[in-house]
C-alpha cells in the first residue's frame, strides 16, 4: 500500500476512534455538567426563599401553630418548592435524586433538602427540579455534537489527505525517477523541488550514489579496454608469426602440421579472451540497446545456419515458432548470440533419437521461447553451475570451454530476459527465455 | 601498392610487413603517431593500416590529418581495444574497414583487396573456376549460365577461398571469417567441414571440382592456374 494511503487510513482510523470514545463518554459528561448546573440552580432558589423568609417572616408561607405545609408547583411540574415543619434529629442540607407523586403522576426530581429553625421550630425546605427537562437538553446537545463531529471528521480528513499527498509528491517523483531507468547514466539529475529536508537528502543521496556507480562502470570499462589490449596484442604477434611461418615454401609437412596445431590452440586462447571480454563488456553496459526487431526472424536465421550441421549429425531441428514478438530496445547481434549459443549447445549434446524443438508462445501474457532437447540431461548440481563460467557438464570432453551459456546468461540479464533450465538426467533439457 | 603500417608493437608490424611484401606490396612502417603523421605528410600511400592504441597519438586524429592533406589513402583500422564506439567513430571518419586484433593475415589481405576492388572500380566481377563462373558483385555462382543454388554461408565460404586462391586456408581462419560476428566460445571445425561437404555435393551435381582441395590436417585450398 502506498505511504499516502497508509497515512490517510491511520488518520481516519484515529479520528473515528477518538470521536467514538468521546461520543461514548459524552452522556456521562453532559449528565455531570447538567447535575452541577441543576444543583447550582437549586441552591440559588434556596437562597432566594431563605432571604424572603428573613425579610417577611415564615408566616406568609406557613402559620406557626398549624400543621399544614406549603407547596408550590409550576404548571408543567418541572419545578416545585415545599416548606413544612419537621422534627429532625439533625440538620439536613443535601441534594438527592428522588421520585415524587404529583397529582397521580410519578416524576423523577432532583431535590434539595434544607432544614432551618425559626423561633426554635425546625422547618424543612425542599426545592425540586424535574430531570426530564435535564435529559431533554442532554439529548439535544448530543445530536448537535454528533453532527458537528461528523462534519469535523470529513473536513479534516479531506484537508489532511490532500496535504499529505502534496507533502509526499516529491517522494513519488523520486520513485518514478528510479523506476524509469535501467542504468545509472539515465538517472534524471535535476533536483526534486521540495522544502522537506528528508526528501532533499534522499534525492541527493541517490544522485551521489548514481554518480558513484557510473564512475565505477567507467573504471571497469577502462580496465576492460586495457586488459583486452594487453592480452590480445601478444596473441596477435604470435599469430602473425605462425601464419607467416606456415606460408614459407618447402616447409616440412610435419612442421607445417605442428604450426597449424599451435595456431588452433592460439585461436582457442583468443576466443576465450574475447568471450571473457564480451561478458565483461555486457556486464559493464558497453553495448547499446536501441534496436527493435523480430525474435521470430532471429530464431529462423539461427535455425537455417545450424540446420546443415544438425542434419549432418542426424539431429532434427523442429521450428515451432508460431508467435512472433517485436523486441524493443535491444541489441540484435547479442540476442542472436544468446539464442545461437543455447541452440548450438543443444545440438552438441543431443542424441539423434528425437529432435530439438524450438518453440515460442505467450505464457501468462509474456513472450516465451523454449529450446528443448532430448539429450543426456542434467543433474541438479549441474543445473546450479550451468550458467557460471568454465563449468562443463562432462568435465573435459574437448567440446569447448563451456562459456557459451555464461555468455547467453549475461546477454539475457542485460536485456531483462529471464532464462531458466529444466532438466532430468536421461530425459533431456529444456531452456526457457521469458521476455520482459 | 604502397602501404603504411602504423603499429607500435614492433614485431607485429614486422610480421605484417613481411606478409604484405610476399604479396607484392611496398611497405613502410611507423611505430609512433608522430612518425606516421610525418610520413603521411610526405609520402603517398594507397593504404594505411592504423593501430588505434598508439602511445603518443590519438589514432583517429591521423585520419583527420590525412583527409586534410587530401591524401587518397584508404584506412584500415586495426585495434585490440575492440570497443564498439571506436569502430563506429573510425568508420564515421572515413576509415574503409575495421579489423579487431588478433586477425588472420589472410583476412587482412582480403580486406585490402576488397577495398582496392571498390576503390579502383574493378570492372570484371566474374571469376572462372573451371566450368563455373562466380560473380562477386551479384554474389552468385553459375554453371553454363544457370545459377547454382547455394546458401549464403556456402557462398561466403566459397568466395573467401576463391579470393585467396592458391592459398591454404585453415579451418579456424575460415570459421573466423564466416562466423566471426557470432560471439561463441568455441569454433566447430566441424561446421566448416559440413558446409564444404554440402558445397561439393551441390557443385559436383553439375561438374567435378578437382580445384577445391582438402589439405590434410590444415584446411582447404582452391588451386587454379591462371
Amino acid at each position: 500500500m502506498k505511504l499516502k494511503f497508509k497515512l490517510s487510513l491511520f488518520n481516519i482510523l484515529t479520528k473515528v476512534a477518538f470521536t467514538g470514545i468521546f461520543l461514548a463518554l459524552m452522556p456521562f459528561i453532559i449528565e455531570r455538567i447538567n447535575l452541577t448546573q441543576a444543583d447550582n440552580d437549586l441552591i440559588k432558589k434556596r437562597e432566594q426563599v431563605i432571604s424572603q423568609i428573613a425579610e417577611i417572616g415564615i408566616e406568609p408561607f406557613i402559620t406557626s401553630d398549624s400543621s399544614e405545609a406549603f407547596g408550590s408547583y409550576n404548571i408543567l411540574k418541572e419545578e416545585f418548592i415545599s416548606l413544612e415543619r419537621a422534627d429532625l434529629d439533625q440538620d439536613w442540607n443535601f441534594i438527592e435524586m428522588t421520585s415524587r407523586l404529583i397529582e397521580g403522576e410519578e416524576i423523577e426530581f432532583r431535590v434539595l433538602n434544607y432544614s432551618f429553625r425559626v423561633d426554635g421550630q425546625m422547618y424543612l425546605l425542599e426545592v425540586g427540579k424535574s430531570l426530564d427537562s435535564i435529559e431533554h437538553t442532554a439529548r439535544n446537545i448530543r445530536k448537535v455534537m454528533l453532527l458537528f463531529l461528523v462534519f469535523i471528521i470529513v473536513v479534516t480528513f479531506t484537508t489532511d489527505f490532500n496535504y499529505t499527498r502534496h507533502l509526499l509528491r516529491p517522494l513519488d517523483k523520486i520513485i518514478r525517477k528510479l523506476k524509469l531507468i535501467s542504468e545509472p547514466s539515465a538517472f534524471d539529475r535535476t533536483p526534486v523541488r521540495t522544502t522537506t529536508s528528508d526528501f532533499l537528502q534522499l534525492d541527493n543521496a541517490l544522485r551521489d550514489m548514481m554518480d558513484h556507480i557510473e564512475k565505477l562502470f567507467r573504471k571497469e570499462k577502462d580496465i576492460t579496454v586495457n586488459i583486452s589490449h594487453e592480452l590480445l596484442t601478444p596473441v596477435s604477434v604470435l599469430r602473425s608469426k605462425l601464419e607467416n611461418l606456415l606460408l614459407k615454401e618447402n616447409l616440412d609437412p610435419d612442421v607445417s602440421r605442428k604450426v597449424e596445431e599451435s595456431l588452433k590452440t592460439l585461436f582457442r586462447l583468443q576466443s576465450l579472451v574475447n568471450s571473457l571480454l564480451l561478458i565483461a563488456r555486457i556486464e559493464s553496459h558497453q553495448y547499446l540497446r536501441e534496436e527493435s526487431f523480430s525474435i521470430k526472424e532471429v530464431l529462423q536465421e539461427i535455425i537455417s545456419e545450424i540446420s546443415p550441421v544438425a542434419l549432418d549429425a542426424e539431429i532434427g531441428l523442429m521450428d515451432e515458432i508460431t508467435t512472433d514478438h517485436i523486441f524493443d530496445k535491444a541489441n540484435r547481434p547479442l540476442i542472436f548470440s544468446m539464442f545461437y549459443n543455447v541452440i548450438n549447445n543443444a545440438v552438441r549434446y543431443s542424441s539423434s533419437v528425437s529432435p530439438i524443438v524450438i518453440r515460442s508462445e505467450y505464457h501468462k501474457n509474456r513472450y516465451t521461447v523454449t529450446v528443448s532437447d532430448s539429450g543426456i540431461g542434467l543433474s541438479q548440481d549441474q543445473i546450479k553451475t550451468l550458467f557460471s563460467r568454465f563449468k562443463m557438464r562432462n568435465e573435459n570432453n574437448g567440446k569447448g570451454t563451456g562459456i557459451g551459456l555464461a555468455i547467453a546468461k549475461s546477454i539475457a540479464d542485460f536485456h531483462h530476459i529471464f532464462i531458466n533450465v529444466e532438466s532430468k538426467p536421461g530425459s533431456g533439457t529444456k531452456f526457457y527465455f521469458i521476455f520482459p | 601498392m604502397n602501404v603504411l603500417i602504423v603499429e607500435d608493437e614492433k614485431s607485429l608490424a614486422a610480421e605484417i610487413a613481411e606478409f604484405l611484401k610476399s604479396e607484392n606490396f611496398l611497405c613502410d612502417i611507423a611505430y609512433t603517431g608522430t612518425d606516421a603523421s610525418e610520413k603521411i605528410a610526405v609520402n603517398l600511400y594507397d593504404f594505411i593500416l592504423l593501430d588505434l592504441g598508439l602511445p603518443d597519438y590519438e589514432g583517429l586524429d591521423l585520419i583527420r590529418e590525412a583527409r586534410k592533406n587530401n591524401s587518397e589513402a584508404s584506412f584500415i583500422i586495426i585495434t585490440a581495444r575492440g570497443a564498439v564506439e571506436d569502430k563506429v567513430k573510425g568508420l564515421d571518419l572515413g576509415a574503409d574497414d575495421y579489423l579487431a586484433k588478433p586477425f588472420a593475415l589472410i583476412e587482412l589481405l582480403s580486406r585490402i583487396n576488397a577495398v582496392a576492388r571498390r576503390k579502383f572500380n574493378v570492372t570484371d566481377p566474374e571469376i572462372r573456376l573451371g566450368d563455373f563462373i562466380m560473380n562477386i558483385q551479384s554474389r552468385k555462382m553459375f554453371f553454363s549460365n544457370k545459377e547454382v543454388d547455394l546458401t549464403k554461408k556456402e557462398y561466403d565460404l566459397l568466395q573467401y577461398l576463391v579470393l585467396n586462391m592458391n592459398k591454404v586456408l585453415a579451418r579456424h581462419q575460415l570459421y573466423e571469417h564466416i562466423w566471426g560476428n557470432i560471439l561463441d566460445d568455441q569454433y566447430d571445425s566441424n561446421f566448416i567441414d559440413v558446409h564444404i561437404k554440402n558445397l561439393r555435393k551441390k557443385l559436383n551435381f553439375h561438374a567435378p571440382t578437382p580445384w577445391l582441395e582438402t589439405v590434410r590436417g590444415v584446411g582447404y585450398r582452391i588451386s587454379l592456374e591462371n
